[in-house]
């Protein structure tokens, strides 16, 4: 097996870009998990923007447009999963599968209505790569960094603007506060529910813009099934980020090149030909999140989650 | 914790109004299903009422199509009437869809590697459905109960290792090469097939999901079991303080779910298909999330939601093929119904 063509630059080039909607994906949940909800609607979420950013995108011609329009339905679905879980505090598990069911639902038909079935699927064409002048000449580090399409970019600076949002504004710190100790929170005029709702849109238009990277930054195209269960990939890696942004959006990345460098070796070592059943590969993702949620839940155990994590804000209730 | 809750989960069955609530709820969800039904086959360009037409012929306008709607309903209600259980318990389990194909893989390899037949043969393979896709289950059960790993992110991943398991095992080990592309297990011997209801087009499967509806309505209502998954439900601190093993409790409901999921995996393949191929699950394992909240955990409503889903799916069909319509109208149609139902039932609460 040629070592050298599997692990190289483009190893890491290629592992970056296929990680990248679902690091963004983790990096919203994790505020919103922050502010004390468990967002399991994620999946949705990202479902719902992929496919707004491929139809603004295919109808308008312009990826720009369509990256407002995946995050903008994923703010819609933020607002709908902020008024089921803090409104009217239904049960959050529930509330968020019930959201993926929906979305999955309308997003299958909108598609069809749009689309059709059957024959050739539509695309949309691919992003530019952006060679930053200079940058991009450094070994190793340019060709990985600085030779990638705009979206990657925007996705780089995106992150560290979170991290700032949530630990060095007053917003962050009342998403922190009302994520560990609403009532504290509360009792120092902090509106608990308020600062939930915004987590919870901020958490959606970072999905919303995930599916976007996802469909015009990546695949070219929409299928029902095209997030292929990154949003609860997206999550259990908020676990092995221990709730940081940054941690996560870094865990994120170091997975997707893992990611890459299975499917380098599945093609190495002869594709479908060969002797290891290619199922093994297509599953290994899965079971490497698995593996990886088990074990950072066992070394973390509960000091590391937002201890109202998943707990609907009652101020007449004592807790 | 906090002492109201979603009554999805727990249905408020001791308030005065509440069953009253629950009914027109849920009538209420079948007027506006068929309402915005309708309203897609317009956007759609269709005809509401042809479309409709269509549903019904196709699902209760023959005995053929009368079976159809019932093979349909038999793994969404087995499946459901598990999950209908752990989730009163809390213990939400979104991995049906993978245990039911570990389940029927098992089933079904146990048939074709025997090469025997007869009725103890079937009687075997669904047990060995029903274990296989307890286990599995139960390894997410133990995860959340020695570690509170999050079940639901868990058994959704190991839906994905389960099924490329099975997809393996169909196309080299058990493959078919006849199937060439289709992927598909060797052909079970018709001998080793659950036999079929003189008159219907159904296999017997829907009378052992018809025989667990009274058997679940009763474990959950009148039993010390029911009674402490209820209790768990509520308030798991306050359950393990009663001396509720809620650990143990965990793992028994995981299994159960993932037990009732394996069996109807086995069905599928021994009722429908006949060999072990993708086509024994059209995501029933998912659709049966939707049925167990519908239903509103409890075993009638379950019965209810199962042949109402089954309904739609199946006359989505007719619909599908008779007026060119996309069959997608129906998963809209079941997000907006599980949607309305989930908000509708908490506003029942606050009356």
């Amino acid at each position: 097996m040629n070592w050298s063509g599997i692990v190289g630059v483009g190893l890491f080039a290629s592992g970056l870009q296929l990680a990248m909607p679902t690091a963004l994906a983790a990096v919203g949940e994790a505020f919103s998990e922050r502010s004390g909800v468990l967002n399991l609607g994620l999946e949705g979420m990202m479902l719902g923007g992929a496919l707004g950013a491929f139809t603004a995108d295919y109808y308008s011609g312009s990826a720009a447009v369509g990256v407002f329009a995946g995050v903008g339905i994923g703010v819609l679905l933020g607002a709908l999963k902020a008024f089921l879980s803090v409104t009217l505090k239904t049960e959050q598990v529930i509330n968020g599968i019930v959201l993926v069911i929906f979305v999955q639902g309308v997003t299958a038909f909108a598609y069809e209505k749009l689309f059709g079935s059957g024959g050739t699927q539509p695309e949309i064409p691919a992003l530019h790569t952006v060679r930053i002048p200079g940058l991009a000449s450094i070994p190793w580090v340019g060709p990985v960094l600085f030779e990638q399409n705009v979206l990657f970019y925007v996705s780089l600076a995106l992150v560290p603007a979170v991290w700032l949002l949530l630990q060095r504004t007053k917003f962050g710190l009342a998403v922190r506060a009302v994520g560990e100790r609403p009532l504290a929170a509360d009792s120092v005029a902090v509106r608990v529910d308020l600062v939930r709702w915004l987590a919870l849109l901020v958490c959606g238009a970072m999905a919303g813009f995930a599916g976007a990277v996802l469909v015009i930054g990546d695949v070219s195209l929409f299928g029902t099934n095209v997030t292929a269960g990154r949003g609860w990939v997206a999550i259990a890696l908020v676990i092995f980020g221990r709730w940081n942004p940054l941690i996560v959006f870094g865990g994120a990345l170091l997975f997707g090149v893992m990611d890459a460098l299975q499917l380098r070796i599945q093609a190495a070592s002869g594709g479908s030909n060969s002797g290891v059943p290619y199922e093994v590969f297509q599953a290994l993702p899965y079971l490497l999140t698995l593996a990886v949620m088990v074990i950072a839940t066992v070394a973390a155990r509960r000091n590391a989650q937002p201890a109202a994590l998943g707990i609907p804000f009652r101020k007449e209730v004592i807790e | 914790m906090t002492v109201a809750q979603s009554s999805v989960v727990l249905p408020p069955f001791q308030r005065r109004y509440a069953q009253l609530w629950t009914v027109l709820v849920s009538g209420g969800g079948v007027v506006l299903a068929f309402l915005v039904g309708g309203l897609l086959v317009v956007i759609a360009g269709g005809d509401p009422l042809a479309a409709f037409r269509s549903m019904f012929s196709g699902t209760l306008g023959s005995t053929f199509s009368i079976g159809e709607l019932l093979v349909t309903a038999t793994p969404l209600l087995i499946i459901g009437l598990g999950l209908a259980l752990a989730f009163r318990g809390r213990v939400y389990n979104i991995g049906a869809e993978g245990q039911l194909f570990v389940g029927a893989l098992a089933g079904g390899s146990l048939i074709l590697e025997l090469h025997a037949s007869g009725t103890v043969l079937i009687a075997f393979a669904v047990v060995a459905g029903i274990v296989a896709g307890a286990l599995w289950a139960s390894v997410v059960g133990y995860l959340r109960a020695r570690w509170s790993v999050n079940e639901v992110i868990s058994s959704l991943l190991m839906n994905y290792i389960g099924i490329f398991g099975f997809d393996y095992v169909i196309r080299k080990p058990l493959g078919d090469p006849a199937a060439g592309n289709a992927l598909a297990s060797r052909q079970l011997p018709t001998s080793a097939m659950l036999p079929s209801v003189s008159g219907l087009y159904a296999h017997v499967g829907i009378f052992i999901a018809l025989g667990l509806v009274p058997f679940v309505w009763y474990a959950m209502r009148a039993t010390p079991f029911g009674y402490r998954i209820r209790m768990m439900g509520l308030n798991r601190e306050a359950a393990q303080v009663a001396g509720v093993n809620t650990a143990r409790l965990t793992v028994v409901l995981m299994a159960l779910s993932g037990g009732l999921a394996g069996l109807a995996g086995v069905i599928q393949v021994i009722g429908v298909e006949g060999r072990m191929d993708s086509g024994i699950s059209a995501n029933y394992g998912f659709t049966a999330i939707v049925v167990a909240l519908l239903g509103r955990l409890s075993a009638p409503g379950v019965l209810a939601a199962a042949l109402l889903i089954a309904f739609l799916n199946v006359g989505g069909q007719a619909m599908s093929v008779d007026n060119g319509l996309p069959y997608s109208i129906v998963l809209a149609i079941e997000g907006v119904f599980v949607l309305f139902v989930l908000i509708a039932d908490r506003f029942g609460r606050t009356r």
